[in-house]
């Protein structure tokens, strides 16, 4: 038996080593290369499903919600497993017809085992409808999105901006804070500006899949996941009131309002137009519309008050006074005689509107006297009028808290401009300089600059920092984060000047344009008409602060090739100005046909329209 | 008195019977069940296109069938098993027979016979009644005469199953009586030496299509030690020449006469993941190593192996079963298993040896055999140490014929141990 206990032990210590070699191979992949197992088993089994929290709601100044998110729910079927049978059933829940449905499953079906997206934009009620009867829906499941929900009549198209998955250059450029692929992103407006406060931060659920890509189960319960966190909301400074009204007067109308505070830089209401439906941006973008819109002759992707860039015509006398009161060029009382044109070059060149005769300040402002500041621009250095207009914000980029690039800053020439524009001697003439007296000329504001002065005018001389948002709020917390704008300006304006320059303007609304007095609430404007090469007739423009005494609304309108001043935009300001202060629209007495009026001085069309070339 | 003779009687006979080996049996059949449960009924179940949760009913039926069977096998007198050890081989050639003509084609290879619903796999079979028919040869002969003769009888006895069985396109299965041939001639007292000359050449295989240096390094290596051995210059030759020549044949078959699909087939467990493989065969064992590398020390926990749970083991519930194991398990599951399988295995040599007659000894030899030669092939194929080979892991994997077959050895060598002493020393 020696030689059967030898045998034995051969045998036993052959399965000892086919053991040992066994366990060290197994040890090798348990212990030694774990990581890079598991790292293959996680890439395999476990995927990370983005959750988009809601983004940041906007509240208008009254706590009206402005816009919200609506979850919307994107259905996939996995044709592998899917009942082509059930398309009829699917396509009725649905309400939507069967034929759709059925080609985007005959495309899915290239690839049995890839989930693919078979009806997107599928409300709650819909989904509910076929989540009944999953039990005979094999191979369906669905995925949550957050769409942009606007639940006021306001659009306000440009200065909200609107949502799109990131592009592949936002997306490069904003790595770093943790976008990727699909991620919405905002575009232009305050979407863009305020992105990275409203976007929140988006969560991550972990999810075991099987091999054929379906979800399983959630992996480690759980445990791994992370909530997302929701964007803050925005407590707006406009009224969305007045803002669904300033977009109810422009029907026909090219241009732009702003409204705001002159106390603070608040803007109240902000429209130009034409503009668009931003809820085109929440569904598919129809191709088809996308450019309609970018292609428009209208150009309604351009934001007319920020953008749009034109003389401001006499809305600049007040301006033009207030430089020559405090350059000593004219004293309040001293007076400048008008033939109805100034006399230098004959009177063929400069001419006024009316033969004024003897006019002081107060009543140049008053009749909008041509000859009068053609008088003060001969006596006053163009460098100079440059510093005081800087000073009031023109020919600068006015601070606004929508998407940079957005906002133009215009031109106001010094002689070194002119000399560069004009070089050489006799290039530009002093009769340039006396054309900036009346607004016309080289020379280019927009309609946030032109309220932005119009504010200081009314408030003793602040150049407020206008601005959308009064406060971002967490809305788990509650916590008021305001956001940093710049200080406003207080300017060294001299207060009696100030007050000549309201007195006229007062009087311009009580007496030269009667028809734009609000009733019973006094308030200060200036007409202006600019020269433009775009179309027929000039642009309508205004400025109006109100009430006189105590502003509380400073407004400033651009009416594109609508004729004077006191026509299309002054009755817009007017009535912007009523409906803001007092809530309504009182149409007793001659206000009813002003009001009907105003929706008859429509804008002419361009130039490029009628197919004709621009001037 | 004659009811205390039976009392003494029945006490013998009841510590004869071997808890050691019942309860490792009853312990892997009772891991098996877990780990089918797990790949068949975790969360994912639900998905698979082909629900295999009646694997694991399916089992449980086996497993009592082989509860039942072994039983029976332990009532049954140790005449019976040697009185119907050439019947049963018989019988069980006659079913590969007609395997291979009424058979169904299960997964490639034609190896199954159906009665009504219950199939089961003839191949299986055909190991039992092989092993029992070698005991019985080895058993009548006078000992301590081998000769060549004799020795080829055996090596028909095994190769005749084992042709039929590649016959019906289960190389795999086949490949278990190729091992049991050296198992079986070493136990029928062959020459050691001669034992080295026939298991050096396939392991010079197996290093030539791993790696060509250490393969020329185990032949020299195996020549030193031949020579060493014996100082025989013909065996030493002979040793150089078999070694050598398989190490050569691997290589020229690898290169110039296999095509582009076998060799990948062969060499793809050598590197799995590489891109040239793991879209093929590869792929099955990246993802099984994955799931056994990423258990760790103790495994991630019944049910919660993602890739089990995620259906990525391809035939997770029978061929690949140890990567469940593996991944939900961990590396103390694996030892836990691989430590059960030494202990039966030992045992079973043990009971094997000290049942001090022939028969008994080489059935509980060949069922050792058995068992190992399927541990390593398995666990070798779920690790990527071997090439993907269809066999089951012994009384772990799903499958009702393994099951009962294997069980039904274990039985055999539990009966003979327990009747040890009713060994005819005339050897029938």
């Amino acid at each position: 038996m020696d030689e059967g206990r030898s045998r034995l032990r051969i045998f036993i210590a052959l399965v000892a080593i086919i053991m040992g070699i066994l366990t060290l191979r197994v040890g090798k992949l348990q212990i030694v290369e774990r990581s890079d197992h598991t790292g293959q088993s996680v890439n395999n089994a476990v995927r990370e499903w983005r959750v988009q929290p809601p983004r940041g709601r906007f509240y208008d100044r009254n706590g009206v919600l402005m816009v919200d998110n609506e979850p919307r729910f994107t259905l996939f079927v996995t044709p592998r497993y899917f009942d082509k049978e059930t398309i009829p059933l699917i396509s009725r829940l649905l309400e939507r017809p069967d034929s759709v449905i059925a080609e985007r499953f005959q495309a899915a079906a290239k690839n049995p085992f890839q989930r693919a997206p078979i009806q997107a934009d599928v409300s709650f009620e819909e989904l509910s409808r076929v989540l009944e009867h999953r039990h005979i829906l094999p191979g369906v499941d669905y995925e949550i999105t957050q769409k942009r929900q606007y639940l006021t009549d306001a659009r306000m198209t440009h200065a909200m901006g609107y949502v799109r998955e990131i592009s592949e250059s936002a997306l490069q450029e904003h790595r770093e804070e943790g976008y990727v692929w699909g991620d919405p992103f905002g575009q232009g407006g305050l979407e863009r500006q305020y992105e990275s406060a409203v976007r929140g931060v988006p969560g991550s659920d972990f999810k075991m899949i099987n091999i054929k890509g379906q979800v399983v189960a959630e992996y480690l319960d759980g445990q791994e996941d992370r909530p997302a966190k929701n964007g803050l909301d925005l407590n707006l400074t406009i009224d969305a009131d007045l803002q669904a009204f300033a977009e109810s007067l422009f029907v026909g109308k090219r241009g732009g309002v702003v409204a705001l505070d002159p106390r603070n830089g608040e803007i109240l209401a902000l429209h130009s137009a034409p503009d668009y439906d931003l809820d085109l941006f929440t569904k598919r973008l129809d191709p088809q519309k996308w450019d309609s819109i970018t292609t428009h002759l209208d150009k309604p992707m351009f934001n007319r008050v920020t953008q749009s860039k034109f003389m401001p015509g006499s809305t600049f006398k007040p301006l033009i006074a207030l430089l020559a009161l405090g350059m000593g060029e004219i004293d309040y009382n001293d007076e400048v005689y008008c033939p109805g044109y100034h006399p230098l070059g004959g009177g063929r060149i400069y001419k006024c509107l009316d033969e004024h005769g003897a006019i002081n300040v107060v009543e140049a402002i008053k009749y909008s006297c041509n000859t009068f500041f053609f008088e003060m621009m001969r006596r006053i250095d163009v460098n100079s009028l440059h510093r005081l207009a800087t000073t009031l914000g023109f020919g600068e980029r006015p601070y606004l808290d929508i998407a940079a690039g957005e906002v133009e800053r215009g031109n106001v020439p010094d002689s070194a401009w002119y000399n560069e524009q004009f070089p050489g001697i006799g290039g530009w003439t002093q009769g340039y300089i006396m054309n900036l007296g009346v607004g016309q000329g080289e020379m280019e504001v927009t309609t946030l600059q032109l309220a932005r002065y119009m504010g200081a005018i009314a408030n003793g001389g602040t150049l407020v920092t206008p601005h959308f948002v009064r406060s971002m709020v967490d809305p788990e917390t509650g916590e008021h984060v305001v956001p940093d704008y710049p200080e406003p300006v207080t300017l060294d304006l001299n207060e009696t000047y100030l007050r000549l320059l309201r007195e006229g303007m007062r009087q311009v609304i009580e007496e030269t344009s009667w028809w734009l007095e609000i009733p019973d609430i006094p308030s200060i404007g200036k007409t202006g008409s600019a020269q433009n090469s775009r179309g027929e007739e000039d642009d309508s423009v205004f400025i109006m602060a109100a009430p006189a005494d105590d502003p509380e609304i400073a407004i400033a309108v651009f009416v594109e090739n609508a004729g004077y001043g006191s026509g299309a935009a002054g009755r817009t300001a007017s009535f912007m100005a009523e409906r803001f202060l007092t809530g309504r629209v009182d149409l007793s007495g001659d206000r009813a046909w002003i009001w009907q009026q105003m929706f008859e001085m429509n804008s002419a069309p361009l130039y490029e329209t009628l197919g004709s070339p621009g001037g | 008195m004659e009811v205390q003779e039976g009392d003494q009687y029945v006490r013998r006979r009841y510590t004869n019977l071997d808890p050691v080996t019942l309860f490792t049996w009853a312990a892997l059949v009772l891991i098996g069940l877990l780990a089918i449960f797990s790949a068949t009924h975790g969360p994912s179940s639900e998905f698979y296109q082909f629900n295999p949760r009646q694997n694991f009913s399916n089992q449980i039926m086996w497993v009592g069938i082989s509860l039942v069977g072994l039983v029976i096998a332990l009532v049954l007198p140790v005449r019976f098993f040697q009185q119907m050890a050439f019947p049963i081989y018989g019988l069980t050639i006659l079913l590969l027979l007609a395997a291979l003509v009424f058979g169904r084609e299960v997964n490639g290879a034609k190896s199954w016979l159906y009665f009504g619903p219950i199939g089961l796999q003839v191949s299986e079979m055909a190991k039992v009644g092989t092993v029992l028919a070698v005991a019985q040869v080895v058993g009548m002969r006078r000992p301590k005469t081998m000769d060549l003769r004799f020795a080829f009888l055996l090596l028909g006895i095994i190769m005749l199953p084992a042709i039929l069985i590649v016959l019906q396109n289960d190389t795999g299965t086949a490949l278990v009586f190729f091992g049991l041939v050296p198992i079986v001639l070493f136990w029928s007292g062959l020459d050691f030496n001669l034992l080295l000359l026939m298991i050096a050449p396939a392991v010079a295989g197996y290093f030539a299509i791993v790696s060509m240096p250490v393969a020329i390094g185990f032949v020299l290596l195996f020549l030193g030690f031949m020579w060493w051995r014996t100082r025989d210059v013909r065996i030493s030759v002979v040793s150089l020449v078999m070694t050598g020549g398989v190490v050569a044949m691997a290589n020229v078959a690898l290169t110039m006469i296999l095509s582009d699909y076998q060799v990948q087939r062969i060499m793809s467990f050598t590197d799995p993941g590489a891109a040239e493989f793991r879209q093929n065969v590869g792929f099955h064992q990246v993802n099984s190593m994955a799931a056994i590398g990423s258990g760790g020390w103790f495994g991630k926990g019944f049910l919660q192996g993602t890739q089990t749970q995620g259906g990525y083991v391809f035939e997770q519930s029978t061929d690949f079963i140890f990567s469940v194991i593996g991944e939900e398990w961990g590396f103390f599951g694996s030892l836990l298993v691989l430590g059960l399988f030494a202990i039966l295995l030992i045992r079973l040599l043990q009971l094997g040896a000290n049942m001090k007659h022939p028969f008994g000894v080489l059935i509980a030899a060949g069922a050792a055999g058995i068992y190992l030669i399927h541990i390593f092939i398995n666990i070798g194929m779920a690790t990527s140490l071997l090439p993907v080979i269809g066999i089951p892991l012994p009384f772990i994997s799903y499958g009702g014929s393994a099951l009962l077959a294997n069980s039904a050895l274990l039985a055999i060598v539990l009966s003979l141990h327990l009747k040890k002493d009713d060994f005819s020393i005339y050897g029938y």
